[in-house]
């Protein structure tokens, strides 16, 4: 039985709470030797929760955790890590000051007896056997901090082999890196599946899933909703099995009718980034940026704005736009929605009224530069109205607002601009499945009005259901470009993946 | 769902704010319970001539640079470099005030004192420009322009001299910015030009502050310097203007000096840079910046004054006067880390 299915990990009716809230809700889950486990699911769904459990990050689970053939109780991170559990964030925990050769060895090192001067040729020599073990392509010697995302990565892989690790966690690991560096990462991981390691993939990115897992485990609020072999299964199965089935429904019809040209980008590039980008848009039209994470579609589209540099130009209503900048984009009227909501939206520690207000505050000047509260907030209320923000205080700090609820603030801030181009950078990141339709039918009626949108979204269920027209990004280039009726989920995928030189 | 979601939020929205409110409330109480005890403690504490004529008077001219570093930290800066700006504010109001004496006091007072804002200005623009617009951190840039401008006021003053405006008639006029005063109740009580002069820079501040675009983007930057910058707010602009109205602040701050001593020295106002830092962080205005105000600021710098003004009273030396402001700032600022920190689980 044993050798017959091998199971390194199982975990059976895992319950966690906070705070009386039912996080994880007897969850089963369990991971084979030599077999990559994907974990998919939305923000929100578990996914972390449940890896922290067996990172021992809680003390307080309910449920029955099988390691290696014993049952265990974990309990604190150290434990997890001498029973060979290994989590590779996605915010590296590599030391950028110490060597490749000391950051494998780190907690292994070796010094002198009298002298404790460390022992730098046992670590080098160490490390240089794990590096060979593995194949990779690292010199021990080299800081790591001077090492590109993917290669700091390596080094975090060899430092959990060296610890003889049997589980390895990977949390989106994906997220920070380029396309080429993902081929790379996925190359080792299937290598570390064949040398007989369990490893859990977690990603709310379906996409990348075929070209690398084995199962897949879908969680939605917290509940396992279902595990499948990948090849069985496909895109769009797994989408519906994570949003819900009746999310589909939720897309209202299409029928907009695209005016005339309001925003050209000519030409646009950003060395090792994105080369060469143009492209139309034109009033009422919904276009769709489709591409992986890393493909450089958040890059273009932050070169546009002004927020990075780029060469290239940029044309609204037919005039270059000279000296890009955010501040010049607002007052031209281009509003950008952005990809991380709280490191680049949210204003923290504000109320939500001069959050909405941020960017008409000239509008609302009076005399002097006078800015009236009573002004700012019976601006905001129509806001808050309009879109249903909850609780609809204007006085409320944001970060007290939930991520859908900071969402509407956020795309307020350019409806109470009137801008005539919004740029949505992943609109439904981490947002509730209601706040999310209310997001669909806003965009719709939006384009309908007139206004030009712009959407970038990895979940392409999104932009097959919205977008007019759909711009393919794969590796910094655009690659194709697809009328909104012609593509489903599967089909803009493909496009997505494919080499450009077929084998 | 989403009801559920409501009523946790909007508690929470409340609490904090409460909270808040009650941790400037907290400072203000504790000013107002050092007053009653010190007023009992000491005959000459609670009178006019201790309270207003000696401790706010000799507080205004760092609370008016206080006010301009509260816009610097509440947009999330810093700025060490306010001493040696006053200084070098104030040797060119004297040294312009003398070398322009042959024209008379008409002419000499009030060019003296536009050159001395324009300089003040402009050392503040170095600072923003720097911070904002290349990108260096806030902390570098006033430590290295506070050693940089303090030589330049070395080399104007010829290796340190102390300098005087020679003409004493012009000197005497100059007096006014000190000595003039309002006075009240059939003359009997009379408010100080400093304290004036701090009022209506304080006026001006709370309505920059308060009610302008400018002091809403300053409050914005603190918050989230980022989101603010991809909501289209030029924070460039706005946060290179901070350090332009301190090095302002600075230039008043300078005149207020140079009419109470007559004089202007290279060396002087050592260390001053810290008094008024630690004043807006013990109002309230936290490093990093995205809350706080002037009034907390005032709060802050009358707290410590007065701390120091009983120190004395009670006739505690110096030394142990500073020690004691160090700590003052060190529980404060503890105490707000682990009131936050409790808040936030």
């Amino acid at each position: 039985m044993f050798a017959n299915d091998n199971v390194i990990l199982r975990m059976q009716g895992i319950v966690k709470e906070f705070s009386g809230t039912r996080v994880l809700d007897k969850v089963d889950f369990d991971v084979r030797g030599g077999e990559v486990h994907a974990l998919i699911g939305e923000n929100g769904a578990g996914k972390s929760t449940l890896m922290n459990v067996l990172a021992g990050r809680f003390s307080d689970y309910q449920g029955r955790v099988t390691f290696d053939g014993r049952q265990v109780r974990i309990t604190n991170p150290r434990q997890a890590r001498e029973m060979g559990i290994a989590i590779i964030y996605q915010e590296l925990s590599v030391l950028p000051n110490f060597t490749v050769a000391e950051n494998i060895m780190f907690g292994d090192e070796k010094a002198g007896r009298w002298t404790r001067k460390l022992d730098r040729a046992f670590i080098n020599a160490g490390a240089r056997d794990i590096i060979d073990y593995l194949g990779f392509d690292l010199d021990p010697e080299r800081k790591v901090g001077r090492l590109s995302k993917a290669r700091q990565c390596l080094v975090e892989i060899a430092g959990a082999v060296r610890r003889k690790v049997k589980l390895l966690v990977f949390d989106e690991p994906t997220a920070a890196l380029g396309s080429e560096d993902v081929d790379k990462l996925f190359e080792v991981i299937k290598d570390l599946r064949s040398r007989g390691l369990a490893i859990v993939y977690i990603s709310h990115r379906l996409a990348e899933l075929p070209l690398i897992a084995d199962r897949v485990t879908v969680l939605r609020d917290g509940r396992k909703v279902g595990a499948r072999q990948i090849h069985e299964c496909q895109i769009s199965a797994l989408t519906r099995m994570m949003l819900g089935h009746d999310l589909v429904e939720f897309f209202p019809e299409k029928r907009n009718k695209p005016g005339k040209t309001i925003l050209k980008v000519d030409g646009l590039s950003r060395a090792g980034v994105f080369e060469n980008i143009s492209f139309e848009l034109r009033e009422g039209e919904i276009l769709g940026i489709a591409g992986l994470v890393g493909s450089g579609r958040t890059e273009i589209i932050r070169a546009i704005f002004g927020a990075d540099k780029a060469r290239g130009t940029v044309l609204f209503h037919g005039k270059p736009i000279v000296g890009r900048s955010p501040y010049l984009c607002r007052a031209l009227g281009i509003g950008m929605v952005p990809e991380n909501r709280k490191q680049q939206g949210s204003i923290t520690g504000r109320p939500v009224s001069e959050n909405l207000n941020i960017s008409i505050l000239g509008r609302l000047s009076g005399v002097l530069g006078f800015q009236s509260s009573r002004r700012l907030k019976s601006q905001a209320r129509l806001m808050i109205e309009r879109m249903k923000i909850d609780p609809p205080f204007p006085h409320a700090g944001i970060e007290n607002l939930s991520g859908g609820n900071q969402q509407k603030v956020i795309v307020g801030r350019w409806l109470a601009a009137e801008s005539k181009v919004i740029i949505f950078d992943e609109p439904t990141q981490g947002i509730d499945v209601g706040t999310k339709s209310q997001m669909y039918r806003l965009i719709m009626a939006l384009a309908r009005a007139g206004r030009a949108i712009i959407l970038l979204s990895s979940e392409l269920i999104e932009i097959t259901k919205l977008a007019d027209r759909i711009l393919v990004i794969r590796d910094g280039r655009l690659v194709r470009e697809m009328q909104g009726a012609e593509a489903d989920e599967d089909s803009l995928f493909a496009e997505c993946v494919r080499k450009d030189n077929p084998e | 769902m989403t009801t559920d979601a409501k009523k946790p939020g909007a508690g929470r929205t409340k609490g904090a704010l409460s909270f808040q409110k009650l941790q400037q409330a907290s400072i203000l109480i504790l000013l107002v319970a050092l007053c009653v005890v010190a007023s009992f403690r000491s005959s000459t504490f609670f009178t006019w001539t201790n309270l207003v004529d000696n401790l706010f008077t000799n507080a205004a001219a760092l609370g008016v640079v206080a006010l301009g570093m509260t816009f610097v930290m509440i947009g999330g800066g810093f700025d060490l470099s306010v001493a040696s700006t006053i200084v070098v504010c104030s040797v060119v109001l004297v040294m312009g005030m003398d070398w322009l004496s042959p024209y008379g006091a008409a002419v000499a007072i009030p060019v003296a004192l536009l050159l001395t804002v324009l300089v003040g200005v402009i050392l503040g623009a170095i600072n923003g420009t720097l911070v904002a617009y290349v990108g260096v951190n806030p902390f570098v840039v006033t430590l290295c322009t506070m050693l940089i401008f303090r030589g330049i006021a070395q080399i104007l003053t010829g290796g340190g001299q102390t300098q005087q405006v020679r003409d004493i008639l012009l000197r005497r006029r100059f007096d006014w910015v000190y000595d003039a005063g309002l006075r009240l109740f059939g003359g009997g009580c009379e408010i100080s030009m400093p304290i004036l002069i701090f009022l209506v820079v304080f006026a001006v501040g709370m309505y920059l502050l308060r009610f302008t675009r400018f002091g809403h983007y300053v409050y914005a930057i603190g918050g989230n310097e980022e989101a603010a910058w991809l909501a289209g707010v030029n924070t460039h602009r706005i946060k290179a203007l901070t350090y332009v109205l301190c090095g302002f602040t600075c230039a008043i701050a300078a005149a207020i000096f140079v009419a109470k001593t007559e004089t202007a020295g290279a060396e002087s106002h050592m260390g001053k840079e810290l008094v008024v830092i630690a004043s807006v962080i013990v109002g309230g205005t936290p490093l990093g910046g995205g809350s706080g105000g002037l009034t907390s600021t005032v709060i802050g710098l009358l707290l410590l004054r007065i701390i120091d003004n009983l120190l004395t009273q009670f006739s505690i030396g110096p030394e142990y006067r500073t020690v004691v402001t160090g700590l003052i700032i060190l529980v404060v600022v503890t105490v707000d880390v682990l009131a936050k920190r409790r808040s936030g689980k």
